[in-house]
């Protein structure tokens, strides 16, 4: 409850702290860098001019200068390397320590998960188990084999009476076939006959 | 960088004097609202000074040689201000700071940006983050100190990053 209103704890480290040092370093020098690269375009330009002008001797003193700043800015090139490679160690080695950290807590609460099982309790634990499916086989035997010579007799006797009243339904839901013969066709013509004498009847009367 | 595309209304000249009528001034303002966040959107600038203002292109259109008053720029100012889009740098109200996105907008762009790029858990100057070779692409890229520092200031409130501050040296850890 202490502190309810106080600052939140930093999650900064002191190597975070570093490398922000280290960074800020490398931001230097690359502004350094570009400072440099816009002085040697500016020389150049300005070099070209005065050769065009015929100033030989200032023109070959600005080239000269022009060499030491392309040194200058070769060996910024290489602490900028070297700062660089220095940070990515250490970030490195920050996530390495994550890892390490996150496969120590792991091994713990297995630790932990083994302690609350020990090998004898599974060991017990699997032998009452045995003992129970053993019981249980035992208990369904005595249902299985539970019957007297009686109830068998009893059985029996009801099995018989089943068949017999089944058998009776069968006889009385046997009827005669239906007859296949075909009926005998009256010829086309005798029909064709009397519908032409009905027709004169009926146009007659 | 490609042209500022002006709108229609900078080349009537009605446009640069306000508007008697409360209805057509509304949409007046509006339209000139929208123009001041996407002018300095366009040509990144995070500031603006009332006085040098009314000389430069914005305020002024020397093709159809019309200029806004230096009333109706505080009224558009205010407009602007009641938005949340500026705020007076000083009592005076001579100088602005201008913000076409919210504090809290670049804010969670950085976060992209950070989680994007497996920045999390890692430290990063502000310097990298406004002018770093990494973020040359990024909408943030070229963003004000003090804008970015608010920005991140939003981000912490969240606790998502941690600004880091300690002698002469500030960055940020995202998280």
């Amino acid at each position: 409850m202490g502190n309810l209103f106080g600052k939140k704890k930093s999650r900064v480290t002191e190597q975070d702290k570093a490398v922000l040092q280290l960074k800020e370093q490398r931001d230097k020098l690359k502004q350094y860098q570009r400072k440099i690269e816009a002085n040697l375009m500016r020389e150049r330009q300005v070099a070209k001019t005065l050769l065009r002008d015929g100033k030989k001797e200032k023109a070959k003193v600005l080239l000269k200068k022009k060499r030491y700043q392309e040194q200058v800015l070769s060996k910024t090139d290489n602490q900028l390397s070297n700062l660089e490679q220095l940070v990515q160690e250490i970030e490195f080695a920050q996530v390495e320590a994550r890892v390490i950290e996150g496969l120590k807590t792991g091994n713990e609460c297995l630790k932990k998960m083994h302690q609350m099982m020990s090998f004898e309790d599974v060991e017990r634990i699997m032998e009452e188990t045995q003992e129970g499916i053993e019981y249980q086989r035992e208990i369904d035997e005595l249902l299985a084999g539970g019957l007297t010579e009686d109830d068998e007799a009893a059985v029996l006797e009801e099995l018989a009476q089943l068949t017999g009243v089944e058998e009776a339904g069968n006889q009385l839901e046997q009827l005669p076939d239906v007859p296949m013969d075909k009926l005998p066709e009256i010829e086309q013509e005798e029909r064709r006959k009397e519908r032409t004498e009905e027709r004169e009847m009926v146009l007659a009367s | 960088m490609a042209s500022f595309q002006w709108p229609w209304q900078y080349e009537f000249p009605p446009f640069f004097t306000l508007q008697p009528n409360l209805e057509t001034k509304k949409k007046q303002v509006a339209a000139w609202c929208d123009l001041v966040l996407a002018y300095h959107k366009h040509h990144k600038i995070f500031n603006l000074d009332v006085k040098e203002s009314q000389s430069s292109p914005l305020f002024n259109n020397t093709k159809i040689d019309r200029k806004l008053s230096t009333d109706a720029i505080y009224s558009i100012l205010e407009e602007l201000r009641v938005k949340g889009n500026i705020e007076w740098t000083d009592k005076t109200r001579a100088q602005c700071l201008v913000m076409w996105r919210t504090p809290e907008e670049w804010g969670n762009l950085i976060y992209r940006w950070a989680s994007g790029c497996g920045m999390t858990n890692t430290v990063c100057t502000l310097y990298e983050l406004a002018h770093g070779d990494d973020t040359k692409r990024e909408e943030f890229f070229g963003l004000d100190d003090w804008l970015l520092k608010r920005a991140l200031r939003t981000l912490e409130k969240q606790r998502k990053a941690e600004i880091m501050s300690f002698g002469t040296s500030e960055g940020v850890k995202f998280f």
